[in-house]
């Protein structure tokens, strides 16, 4: 029965050609792949790394001995996995096996493979390819392709002669969202913010807890927030408070900044939304802090440009990724702007943006603890009296203390000084809010 | 600034226990050195300075003073409030000062004030004491026994906690937990006013002494706590899951929830506690509504008049109990849903859906293709009383061709064809037995056979007059024809327990000249009849007939039913197999070790017991050589010992993912079985790709088992993605004759009922699990364990047996008087509430229905109407609505 050679045109309907009770032969003799269970479409996305794999949830999210009971089930079963699993393996070692079957497959894809596009299914043994120059081509597909996950417009491997589909490439993930994980957590920690107390104590509450502590809003029956935007004059510690969250945060954090989603062409940027949620969500639980969300974030009114339409469309679709029709699980959303008022109002209802947390300039007090930390690593002169730009009525930001200690180290470096006085000090603060004045014309900010 | 690295904050966070996150390091923390109070904002010094004025003062000579700072500081704990992430601050100042106050704990005399600062270093221990140490409710004992809760929720849990540990502390050492208890009622009564059962019931547990719930439960929070323990109840170990069953049993019973009452003691099979059910009730109605649900559960019980006063009420009820009306149900639902028509196979195949070329290979009239399609017919007319094969008049005009399609089928097929009359009459005894007469004048034994079954089936749960049609058949010459009226009886009789039949059956298992056909499905029948009941004359009649069997008889695949019916007897006893399962070590070496399988999955199908899973797992993980045969129903047990509950079942799916994988071919053969039964009418979307995965495979078995297992898994149903992945396999297997009839089979179950019914024999909100049914089932499949010999052989009438398990899905409400009453409902997919605060919505997603309507696999119903008081809580099968007195018209 070993019709159909692999180069054949095999017809749709002859892959069941068999003998009856065929298994009870020895020899093994050529038998038609199983026809998909689905051709072309596009599967429903998976959630997660594999969607068998995944364990069942647990509920009650309460913290209390049925669910305890409960996860020691599921622990129970994976130790039965485990051991049934190494007793295998011990027994007949499957590694060797599937290195055997490996490198077969690796012969028959032969290389170097080139890689193509998937153009159309013909049947469940053949398509339409085309390499990135270049004509299409009808061409087999070897059998040993998962042709569920084969669709039109996927990235295939070819093999360099024949050009036959020898497998697919899977990398789904955006490289531009993989940058935007941070890998390596920022040094700065709460301990290195002056002040702010309500508000770190907001982002807290709104952010970490419930991805720490879901049972504690379960309790109480309510949802917890979804993001927070966070937003105040430039200097006022918005990034440094969302660097300190990424710092004591155990879950992924997900760091992009406005501008960075507005692409150069059509569709590109809300499917880098898109795409960055997917991941947050696959990811999860994880936090996606937005800085600079005027950026894309601005009211809406009747765009002009088609670069303005494409904007608007960007935050349209993160309208929708933060409060759509999908649910968003353990994805907690930071925004950081320090134009609140330009902002479109649908971007901050409750649901979608349920805190916004306002960071002000800083009082005496926050005044005198920023000093402290930026100068506890300078040397100080004794006649150093941080006492008199603590209580000036000039208006500080953070940043600019932060200038102005930077300033005065510099000045006291140019003479070769190895302390930094109070003159210093005077200097760099005049030096400072000279800039400040002369850089940005007066009554911008209000 | 060094002073405020993070690590000191971690250090001093890791000494609470009960604290939601380590506190974060907010501007005021403290400090070591002596900058830390130009830190503190000044309502922060100020507290600060007088909570250490306090201390001082305590330590004062004088007893007034000392009890106004006491009572001062008291205050200011139980005043301060503070955000969830962070100590409380007087609780952080104070933690300098507990070694100090500790110290003068300990020299001041007995007295109030010393008791008084006991409370405060209970309090302070909450966040001081090292792990272990129990400070807290060391001084709590200590100190005077005021309001527990007056110090809040945090400090009563952390108290919890450590009453648990001490408890378990001092069983070791054996000393009296007296004073423990006292502290125990006071907090138990504490969480009950403050909506966390669970948190009650957890110490209650802890502390071994659940009989204090019953004094604390009331009106509002008796639902919820034992909603919580039923649902703890299939988690934890043996023998507290009984434990916890009973407790909540009690406090259905005193808050008068009979149905769930009556839904524990059947889910403990215990008769004295359904008896207690029926006589603590007095209203007939509500006894009515307890009746279905017997009858649901497929339980023999008998009323008397200790129960049931009346004698004809007694009848009444008795006759709801047998499933008289269960038919009359059943039309009415297929009238409502206008599903009426009878269909025929070809209308269940949909071949003009496929290509051309299938069409060709379904002409050709080969016996195997009709006996499918008499399979077909049954299954997707069961019960309507209708159809277009076997009720059709012979002498209608459409002659030859549909005329006498009995005839169409050859020898042992005629039997499957007149059986399934029974089938298409299924509960309906008065017609389906004056139809089924003709045959028993046949001259073909065959056919003889069939009706017998056919009778059997159509008494199928009603258990009320077979035994006097098939009796005398049993003892009849041709085997074939005492196979049918074994079979007949063992599926009319199933559950039933019956004396009379034992005595008839029984002599045959012990005949020597019988066949071992005869002799198997007599120890079938006697499995089923006395399924679950550990009778211990049975198992021996049993043990005896596999003990006379000669080693070739063995060998046979039916001998290995015999087994079965043994396991049968134990269905879900778990232990009490013991005894039988040591005298099963003394059985022929053939038989031996696929008998110990059997018993074991058999007594633990249902329980979840992860050990037992183990030890099946173990061996499974062996090779083996050739001839062995227990790993199939190895299998088959772990997937019986894991539908007991949502968690295991999943977790079992996994694990037979891997059995798949390094399994030899007799495992894989079983896998599909097991996933089938894991799933029963429950078309999954993963499951149903792996089987689908499993359909092509290699092996003609392992495919064959996968096809029938796509047919479980969607069993009544009427999902299209299972028919069309079951049309494409037809005409992928178009030429394999057994695995086009394995294909046509599935079909038939996919449409089982035309959708109307299910196989899955847990019902009530999947908690109760109705032993007859899984018994047909499990039987069934281990049939299919050996496709080959047994259901493509000429025993493929076991698919009967799936008879059993059939139950109509759907939620019919009545009146008072029993009619039918159509209401409005909310149907939708069942979310698990257990232990969520508030009043959660039970159901998602919900569409609104009027009764009768159809209940899938994981949807629940809830009435949309106040109008009318459902009698049972579980809206399932037949619920007796009772108008609301106190419901006014809009």
């Amino acid at each position: 029965m070993g019709q159909g050679t692999p180069g054949g045109l095999n017809r749709q309907g002859l892959p069941g050609d068999r003998k009856p009770d065929g298994n009870d032969k020895k020899e093994k003799k050529f038998e038609p792949a199983a026809p998909p269970a689905r051709v072309g479409r596009k599967q429903r996305k998976q959630k997660g790394p594999e969607a068998a794999a995944r364990l069942p949830t647990v509920t009650p999210l309460t913290k209390c001995k049925l669910r305890l009971l409960k996860l020691e089930r599921i622990k129970d079963y994976l130790l039965m996995e485990e051991e049934f699993v190494t007793n295998q393996e011990r027994l007949k070692p499957q590694e060797e096996k599937a290195e055997e079957d490996r490198s077969k497959v690796d012969d028959l894809r032969g290389s170097p493979m080139s890689v193509g596009n998937l153009e159309e299914l013909i049947d469940e043994n053949h398509a339409i390819v085309s390499s990135s120059v270049g004509p299409e081509y009808y061409v087999g597909i070897l059998s040993f392709v998962d042709k569920d996950q084969l669709e039109p417009g996927c990235a295939i491997l070819m093999h360099n002669k024949v050009l036959s589909v020898v497998g697919l490439l899977q990398d789904e993930v955006d490289p531009m969202v993989s940058v935007m994980k941070v890998e390596k957590a920022p040094l700065e920690s709460y301990a290195d913010i002056g002040g702010l107390d309500a508000q770190i104590q907001e982002i807290k509450e709104a952010v970490e807890l419930p991805l720490t502590h879901p049972e504690l809003y379960e309790d109480i029956g309510i949802r917890p927030p979804k993001g927070v935007i966070l937003y105040g004059e430039p200097g006022t510690g918005k990034t440094l408070l969302a660097k300190a969250v990424a710092n004591s945060t155990s879950a992924t954090f997900l760091r992009v900044v406005g501008s960075e989603l507005i692409q150069k062409y059509l569709g590109d940027g809300p499917k880098l939304v898109r795409e960055l949620f997917r991941v947050a969500d696959d990811l999860s639980p994880s936090i996606v802090f937005i800085d600079e969300i005027d950026a894309v974030g601005t009211k809406r009114y009747d765009a002009h440009s088609g670069g303005e339409r494409e904007i608007q469309r960007t935050m349209l679709e993160l309208l929708n990724q933060l409060d759509g029709f999908d649910s968003r699980g353990d994805v907690k959303v930071i925004l950081a702007t320090n134009r609140i008022e330009s902002l479109d109002p649908a971007l901050l209802r409750p649901g979608r943006i349920d805190r916004k947390i306002e960071f002000p300039l800083p009082d005496i007090k926050t005044r005198r603890r920023i000093f402290q930390i930026h100068t506890s690593r300078m040397t100080l002169a004794d006649d150093v009296n941080l006492e008199e730009f603590v209580m000036t009525k000039d208006e500080f930001s953070g940043a600019d203390i932060k200038a102005i200690c930077t300033e005065a180290g510099l000045l006291a470096l140019r003479e070769r000084r190895m302390k930094v006085t109070h003159a210093d000090f005077k200097k760099a603060k005049e030096k400072v809010m000279f800039k400040k004045k002369e850089g940005v014309p007066e009554g911008l900010y209000m | 600034m060094a002073s405020q690295d993070p690590n000191t904050n971690a250090a001093s966070g890791s000494g609470k226990q009960d604290e939601p996150t380590k506190p974060p390091p907010p501007k005021d923390s403290k400090k070591k050195d002596d900058k830390k109070d130009e830190d503190l904002s000044d309502e922060d010094l100020a507290l600060k300075q007088q909570l250490e004025l306090y201390v001082e003062r305590v330590q004062d000579p004088d007893p007034g003073l000392q009890k106004v700072a006491l009572e001062s500081m008291r205050q200011e704990i139980r005043t301060s409030t503070s955000s969830m992430t962070s100590v409380p601050k007087p609780l952080k100042y104070l933690r300098p000062h507990y070694g100090t106050l500790k110290a003068y704990y300990e020299t001041m005399s007995d007295s109030d004030l010393r008791k008084y600062l006991a409370d405060i270093l209970s309090v302070l221990a909450l966040t001081m004491s090292a792990e272990g140490e129990r400070e807290s409710l060391k001084f709590r004992l200590l100190g005077s026994d005021g309001d527990i809760g007056s110090w809040g929720h945090e400090y009563v849990r952390n108290l919890a906690g450590e009453i648990a540990q001490e408890y378990a502390k001092r069983q070791s050492d054996e000393t009296p937990f007296d004073d423990l208890m006292e502290l125990v009622q006071q907090i138990v009564a504490f969480h009950m006013r403050h909506n966390a059962e669970p948190e009650a019931v957890d110490l209650l547990m802890e502390v071994e002494d659940l009989d204090l719930l019953v004094e604390h439960v009331d009106k509002t929070n008796f639902k919820r706590t034992c909603l919580y323990l039923t649902s703890s109840a299939r988690y934890l170990p043996g023998p507290d899951d009984m434990l916890v069953l009973d407790i909540a049993f009690m406090i259905y019973l005193k808050f008068e929830e009979y149905p769930n009452a009556l839904q524990i003691a059947l889910f403990l099979d215990n008769k004295e506690y359904v008896k207690q059910v029926f006589t603590s009730c007095d209203d007939l109605l509500r006894k009515k509504q307890f009746c279905y649900i017997l009858a649901r559960h497929g339980s023999n019980f008998e009323l008397n008049d200790e129960m049931v006063a009346e004698d004809e009420e007694r009848e009444a009820l008795q006759d709801i109990i047998n499933n008289a009306k269960l038919s009359e149900g059943y039309l009415t639902l297929a009238r409502d849903i206008e599903v009426m028509e009878a269909k025929t196979p070809e209308d269940i195949y949909k071949a003009h859906l496929l290509d051309g070329r299938a069409s060709a290979g379904a002409s050709v009239d080969s016996a195997r293709q009709n006996l499918a399609a008499t399979f077909v017919n049954a299954f997707v007319n069961a019960g309507f009383g209708q159809d277009k094969l076997m009720t059709v008049p012979s002498d209608a005009s459409s002659g030859g061709a549909s005329g006498n399609w009995l005839f169409k089928n050859k020898e042992h097929g005629k039997t499957s064809a007149a059986a399934s009359l029974g089938t298409i009459l299924l509960w309906d005894v008065d017609s389906g037995l004056a139809q089924i007469d003709k045959y028993f004048h046949s001259n073909d034994n065959h056919v003889i056979a069939g009706a017998l079954l056919g009778v059997g089936i159509v008494n199928c749960s009603i258990k009320m007059i077979a035994l006097a049609l098939l009796g005398e058949y049993i003892d009849k010459e041709d085997p074939s024809i005492r196979i049918g009226a074994i079979m007949g009886l063992g599926i009319a009789y199933a559950g039933a327990e019956n004396e009379q039949i034992r005595s008839k059956l029984t002599p045959i298992l012990n005949d020597a000249k019988a066949p071992l056909d005869v002799i198997t499905f007599a120890a079938i029948s006697l499995g089923l009849i006395y399924v679950g009941s550990c009778n211990e004359e049975v198992a021996q009649a049993i043990i005896f007939a596999l003990m006379d069997r000669s080693d070739a008889e063995l060998g046979e695949p039916l001998a290995r039913l015999i087994p079965l019916s043994l396991g049968l007897l134990y269905l879900g006893k778990q232990e009490s197999v013991e005894a039988t399962a040591e005298v099963s070590k003394t059985f022929h070496e053939k038989i031996r070790k696929h008998c110990d399988m059997t018993l074991l999955s058999c007594a633990y199908a249902g329980t979840g017991n992860v050990l037992k899973v183990q030890n099946l797992l173990g061996h499974c993980s062996q090779h083996l050589e050739k001839g062995e045969t227990h790993q199939g129903p190895a299998v088959l047990g772990i997937a019986m010992i894991a539908m007991a509950e949502e968690l295991g079942l999943e977790m079992a799916i996994r694990s037979l993912e891997h059995l798949l994988q390094y399994g030899e071919q007799n495992i894989r053969r079983a896998v599909p079985l097991a996933l089938g039964l894991l799933c029963i009418s429950n078309p999954k979307v993963t499951v149903m790709d792996t089987l689908s995965r499993l359909s092509h495979d290699t092996d003609s078995e392992v495919g064959m088992a996968a096809v029938i297992s796509l047919g479980v898994i969607g069993a009544g149903t009427n999902n299209a993605r299972i028919a069309a992945m079951l049309r494409n396999l037809s005409s992928y297997y178009y030429k394999d004759a057994s695995l086009l009839f394995c294909v046509r089979i599935a079909q038939g179950l996919v449409h089982l009922g035309k959708g109307l019914l299910t196989l899955n024999p847990y019902h009530s909100d999947r908690f109760l699990l109705s032993p007859a049914a899984l018994g047909g089932i499990i039987t069934m499949l281990h049939a299919c364990l050996d496709m080959k010999a047994i259901i493509l052989g000429k025993y493929h009438y076991v698919l009967y047996f799936l008879i059993l398990a059939m139950q109509p899905r759907m939620l019919l409400t009545v009146d008072e008087n029993l009619k039918p009453l159509s209401v409005p409902v909310r149907v939708g997919q069942a979310v698990d509430v257990v232990g969520q605060a508030g009043r959660p919505k039970t159901i998602t997603g919900f569409q609104t229905h009027s009764t009768p309507v159809l209940l899938a696999a994981g949807d629940r119903a809830e009435l949309a109407t106040e109008k009318y008081i459902p009698l049972s809580p579980i809206l399932e099968g037949f619920v007796i609505l009772k108008e609301n007195p106190e419901y006014r018209e809009e």
